[in-house]
């Protein structure tokens, strides 16, 4: 296992986290791609299958995910929200982003960091909906010289039927 | 029966009342009148190759497990222990010899068969009688293209029948080399009455550059004049409704349309010739469009876009959405996963097409709690007046990107086939209306009346 990293770092991603998670509260989400996104990110969020533990059937050749996004599939998602015209957000919902559990610790590549993190998203739309998400990250993150960037990040949703109307928002 | 179903629908003037996305009485009748007569898209072959492979689905609201006998055979039963009803099967797809009920350790075999009991001769003193205590099986399962269908009525028509000229239709993708689903499907719950959706998807051409508009103005193309619904192109596209409730949307060479990259364009030019050559000139043509359809009752796909979906109803105000990506199978391995990302990036769970019209659906099924509002009707009579048939296409046609003849048509059906009294009345009258009817200058002759 990798090595934690010091009280310091581990002070700096905490903050990174925190800062993230508001600018997605905030629908900052331009500002989040251009200053806290590398450019060769790998955004991936993918699905499961239920299966008994002795199940020998091989895993499908073609894994389905619900996203699978590099830098371009994100601006092109980010691009659509500042069309103004997503009927959905307008009135516009809101959404709080609690992350917890954050492990950091350092990568083989000495500019790179690997992180754990969990989360719980909270989506309120119009007079009644709420809905809640909870689940996992794993990210990898690259130093650049004004800090720290997500180059990696596969997201774990424990619900094989998602229960929300969709997951078109960034977690 | 209650419910009179032909009071709700008015196809001659394209009208339904509200209370059909809302009403309990009628979500049970359409459990035991459509659900129970139709047949129900499965899985696909490709998802269950080898004998042992097994998916579990939904017939309505009846769980099943589809599995392949160690002969080949494809067959589905109801996922339930015949001792005390358990849910037989957890697991969602896999590979296996028997299944294995929790509760008391009952085991079935890939023919349904009970094949072993736990403590036989000390609790059951050896007189169970095993061989009554198979699995039910679905009467009917069969394939087209390698799309499984079951149904539940003995008396329904082959599946071939049933698609009719729907399955001419589907030849353009199925027939040169063959297709596939890529799986497992992603799931989703959509707060909506089941036919909300799925008549979006049969003909609603009108709410893309509305709904979508965002997504098309991000996207760029030759779609993005669309959005705003500002103009009509004029003829890039038809309507098309079939017999049985099936039917389907155009817009022509737009099948790549939503492919940001230019290889599955360039796939569907280079094979357009074979299948002109293999199914003719129109079927060629068709090949290179974009298709919203539906099959009757609860299957919608996007060929072009390549989705393919299933909406089970779990009650009135309440659908699962499942979607696969359909591919060719001789599409190169790269092509597939392209195909797959570009399929799922817009209409899977956070596709920048589909998130839009969850929103929608909900709205069109929860307005309906107020009594008054549901009282109320709504209208699809878009194009009422230039429903027709074609030279070359079967089915009812309306030469218009926009129309809502296959809406008109698939409640057409459904009220026909929640008012017979069995299959054979409904056999009897598409005999009646092909005798009166039809199309000449080679296309099939059609069996759908006018919507």
């Amino acid at each position: 296992m990798a090595s934690p990293v010091g009280l310091e770092l581990f002070h700096q991603i905490e903050q990174f986290y925190f800062r993230e998670a508001r600018l997605f509260n905030e629908k900052r989400y331009r500002e989040w791609l251009e200053s806290m996104v590398d450019r060769e990110v790998y955004y991936w969020l993918p699905i499961f299958e239920e299966r008994y533990r002795a199940d020998r059937k091989p895993p499908p050749e073609f894994p389905p995910a619900i996203y699978d996004d590099n830098y371009k599939d994100l601006e092109e998602r980010i691009e659509r929200f500042e069309t103004n015209l997503i009927w959905m957000e307008d009135p516009p919902s809101r959404i709080r982003h609690l992350i917890t559990n954050l492990e950091v610790y350092h990568a083989a590549n000495a500019d790179e960091l690997e992180t754990f993190s969990n989360f719980l998203v909270c989506r309120n739309r119009r007079e009644h909906e709420q809905t809640l998400m909870i689940g996992g990250r794993e990210d990898r993150l690259r130093r650049h010289p004004d800090g720290w960037r997500l180059l990696r990040r596969k997201i774990n949703v424990p619900q094989r039927v998602i229960m929300d109307t969709n997951l078109y928002y960034f977690i | 029966m209650s419910i009179e179903v032909g009071k709700l629908l008015d196809h001659r003037n394209g009208i339904q009342k509200k209370r059909i996305f809302w009403d309990e009485e009628l979500y049970r009748l359409e459990m035991e009148r459509i659900f129970a007569r139709s047949w129900l898209f499965l899985t696909h072959e490709s998802e269950i190759p080898k004998p042992g492979d097994f998916f579990c689905t939904y017939m309505g609201e009846d769980a099943v497990i589809v599995t392949r006998t160690r002969s080949g055979e494809i067959r589905a039963y109801l996922n339930t222990c015949t001792h005390r009803g358990n849910q037989l099967c957890q697991a969602e797809a896999g590979n296996t010899r028997s299944f294995t009920c929790s509760y008391h350790g009952w085991s079935f075999d890939l023919e349904g068969k009970l094949a072993a009991v736990p403590l036989e001769a000390d609790a059951y003193h050896n007189l169970l009688d095993k061989d009554r205590l198979g699995l039910p099986r679905v009467p009917k399962v069969e394939s087209f293209g390698g799309f499984i269908f079951g149904c539940f009525d003995p008396d329904a028509p082959s599946l071939r029948d049933y698609l009719g000229e729907m399955a001419w239709y589907l030849e353009t993708f199925t027939a040169r080399a063959g297709v596939e689903l890529l799986g497992p499907p992603l799931k989703s719950v959509l707060h909506c009455n089941w036919k909300v959706p799925t008549e979006n998807f049969i003909c609603d051409s009108y709410h893309v550059g509305w709904t979508h508009a965002a997504a098309l103005k991000v996207m760029g193309g030759p779609l993005a004049a669309m959005s705003g619904n500002t103009q009509a192109p004029p003829g890039i596209g038809i309507q098309v409704s079939t017999r049985h409730g099936h039917g389907f949307g155009v817009i022509w060479e737009a099948a790549s349309a939503l492919h940001r990259q230019p290889d599955y364009e360039e796939f569907l030019r280079a094979k357009q010739p074979e299948v002109a050559a293999l199914l003719g000139e129109m079927r060629g043509k068709l090949y290179r469009a974009h298709w919203d359809a539906g099959i009757f009752p609860n299957c919608s796909f996007l060929y072009g876009t390549n989705i393919w979906k299933m909406w089970h109803p779990r009650g009135p105000h309440e659908c699962e959405v499942w979607s696969w990506t359909l591919v060719e199978k001789d599409m190169p391995a790269d092509l597939k996963r392209k195909i797959q990302k570009e399929a799922l990036r817009t209409f899977g769970t956070a596709g920048t097409f589909e998130s839009d019209d969850g929103v929608n659906m909900h709205g069109c099924t929860y307005t309906n709690a107020g009594p008054h509002a549901r009282r109320g009707e709504m209208v699809s009579v878009m194009g009422i007046d230039h429903d027709s048939t074609h030279p070359e296409l079967p089915g009812f046609v309306n030469d218009a990107n926009y129309s809502e003849i296959a809406m008109r048509g698939f409640y057409r059906f459904y009220a026909e086939l929640a008012e017979a009294r069995d299959w054979n009345e409904i056999i009897a009258r598409t005999h009646t209306v092909a005798r009166n009817g039809g199309n000449s200058n080679g296309a099939p002759q059609t069996a759908t009346p006018r919507p």
